[in-house]
């Protein structure tokens, strides 16, 4: 038992699979979420698109905490502000709905980098300090603006139907969107975490100070990084929206914050596709444990936090790391004998 | 006038209990240098065991002191298990990450077990309220008031005047020397954190009449405490009170004077309190200031 705990206690390079196995695994992955909402109920259709939507947010949380090492709970802030644009400019102002997707991202980006200017100048204490005020305050920022937002009444959205050459159901289709967004976003967050803005980033976590005399400044990628986080977590707000069909001030509370950083930590801190685990985890474990009683999933919740901290504190990803590394290990042994 | 006065003995009696909380969050401070977010969730726990204690046919005054006690061991157990090895690693993601756990795990062991139906608590004094001058102040708030101060001059007399309290402020301030003098460190860790959760509990018992006992009834006197501790010093018990009573005051002036803020609105005067403070003095009024060398 000790032996596993040190083995998943230990940092560890992601897995280099060899080329051909993670573009088979890529392309039967990708071929069977394009074919199995065609076959499956709404329900289970929704629930996809929303570990899509949780997907999206923890790929700008993996870039702000997993790269950069900056801790926030203010994500929630920023998905809410999304999702209102989303609910505001398609629903209530009758916008191609689809076009809210670059202005909460635009907005997104640039609420996060006005909040992010003087936010990153704390230390991480104080950071994570005003970034849980933030998500604290926000249903009752919500109900402040209560005459665009409605408040707690919330508005009730008729959006993201489906074009009719396409025959298929809203479920099908919002699904399909937010596949695609949060693919798109997987590439540009795997092109981001590679080349320069990468390893400064990675820099910035490691050791500030050794990154700063590198010629990285730390105030630039820091707010770029979070700005480009908050984007992505509006872009998440707006297809939640696509997929529920209904915004209020409630669905903003500080669970929603916590179930942001429960899927980072479920996941795996830096890794890529943790996140995707975490999403799932974070998404499905709610309807496994709603039978037992209604606090059951918030349970899990904080349960998961505290138990990963101590037994994985990588994550799931650091557990497929530390199994997965020496299989491969032990596989390029053997091709190198036969040479 | 008398809605002035009104108002700021309103909120000095609100800052108490921000002050109280924001105490205990810089005792836990002081001694792990870390913000333990779960610490007004602890004290309404705290509470609701006051409140089963009492329904149980305890009198209130056996069941306070009992819940007080059983929270003194929670707080210490928490220190022991879940936060000193991710201290001893220097683990600061770790502890946030844990400190935000606790906080949901016992939110929602609250709501499985008493649910969200809100339990109504005794008042330990009753009567009609007291007038002072022209302004009226509730005899519940007169008790929450001493029992403040009785914890600030009890948390005076432990730092000032015993050998244990010494060790405990030189253990906060140089722990590598008070190890090597060969002080009880640790014990000192584990007592502050018993000490924290005592002071949530006493005071979220006595608050529990007036804030409508239920899960999660202190995480908006979370954000206030956090906005005091914060405009106090985070290592300044001093500073805490004096955070509480002017961030409770503030609050509520802001809340009934400035226009456009109202009641639903005030705690993101509390935000601007935080963002405020930390930008512009980051050590806060009493705190005192970290130099780092590079």
């Amino acid at each position: 038992m000790n032996r596993i705990l040190r083995a998943v206690h230990k940092p560890r390079p992601s897995l280099e699979l060899p080329a051909w196995l993670s573009l088979t695994t890529g392309v039967i992955v990708l071929g069977c979420l394009l074919y199995a909402p065609l076959i499956s109920a709404p329900y289970a259709n929704t629930q996809r698109a929303l570990v899509c939507v949780y997907a999206v947010v923890g790929l700008g949380l993996h870039l702000l905490t997993g790269m950069t090492g900056q801790i926030s709970l203010g994500h929630g802030f920023f998905f809410a502000l999304g999702a209102y644009v989303s609910a505001v400019l398609a629903g209530t102002a009758g916008w191609p709905y689809l076009l809210a997707i670059p202005v909460a991202a635009a907005v997104g980006w640039g609420v996060g980098f006005v909040f992010g200017l003087p936010a990153l100048r704390l230390s991480p204490l104080s950071l994570s300090v005003v970034t849980l005020a933030l998500a604290l305050i926000t249903p009752s920022l919500i109900k402040r603006f209560d005459d665009v937002t409605h408040g707690a009444r919330g508005i009730a959205l008729d959006i993201a139907a489906p074009p009719a050459w396409t025959g298929l159901d809203r479920d099908q289709w919002v699904f399909y969107i937010c596949l695609a967004v949060t693919t798109l976003t997987g590439v540009m967050c795997r092109l981001l975490s590679r080349g320069r803005t990468g390893r400064a980033m990675r820099g910035l976590r490691d050791n500030e100070a050794v990154a700063t005399t590198m010629g990285i400044r730390p105030s630039t990628t820091k707010s770029f990084v979070f700005a480009t986080s908050t984007a992505l977590a509006a872009v998440a707000g707006v297809l939640y929206t696509y997929v529920t069909q209904f915004v209020a001030a409630d669905a903003f509370h500080l669970t929603l914050a916590i179930a942001f950083l429960t899927m980072v930590v479920v996941g795996g801190l830096g890794s890529l596709p943790g996140v995707i685990l975490g999403a799932i985890f974070v998404v499905y474990m709610p309807s496994w444990t709603a039978e037992i009683n209604e606090s059951a999933s918030g349970l899990m919740y904080g349960v998961a936090l505290v138990a990963f901290m101590f037994l994985m504190p990588y994550g799931v990803a650091g557990l497929l790391r530390a199994v997965g590394g020496p299989l491969l290990q032990r596989r390029e042994q053997r091709a190198g004998q036969q040479e | 006038m008398t809605v002035l006065l009104q108002q700021i003995l309103d909120g000095l009696t609100a800052g108490v209990l921000y002050a109280a909380i924001a105490l205990s969050l810089v005792l836990v401070y002081r001694t792990s240098k870390l913000v333990n977010f779960a610490q007004g969730e602890l004290a309404t726990f705290g509470a609701f065991l006051t409140w089963q204690f009492h329904d149980w046919g305890l009198p209130l005054s056996v069941a306070l002191p009992a819940s007080v006690a059983v929270s003194f061991v929670a707080g210490a157990l928490m220190e022991r298990t879940l936060i000193r090895p991710l201290l001893e690693s220097s683990n600061h993601l770790g502890l946030f990450i844990v400190c935000l756990g606790v906080l949901v795990t016992l939110l929602q062991v609250e709501a499985w077990i008493w649910g969200y139906q809100v339990k109504e608590m005794p008042n330990v004094a009753e009567g009609p309220p007291i007038a002072l001058g022209p302004t009226m102040i509730s005899r519940q708030n007169v008790v929450i008031i001493a029992a403040c101060v009785l914890i600030a001059v009890a948390l005076w007399f432990l730092f000032q005047r015993t050998r244990f309290g010494l060790a405990m402020r030189a253990a906060s301030d140089n722990t590598p020397s008070a190890n090597l003098l060969g002080l009880p460190v640790t014990a000192t860790l584990t007592f502050s954190w018993g000490i924290a959760a005592v002071i949530g509990t006493l005071m979220a018992s006595l608050v529990a009449p007036n804030q409508f006992l239920q899960p999660g009834m202190l995480l908006p006197v979370l954000l206030y405490s956090v906005a005091a501790a914060t405009l106090g010093g985070l290592d300044s018990p001093v500073g805490a009170i004096v955070g509480g009573l002017v961030v409770g005051v503030v609050e509520n002036l802001a809340g009934t004077y400035v226009p456009g803020i109202g009641q639903d609105f005030k705690q993101a005067v509390a935000f601007a309190i935080i963002m405020i403070v930390l930008l512009a003095r980051p050590q806060g009024l009493f705190g005192s200031r970290t130099v780092v060398r590079v």
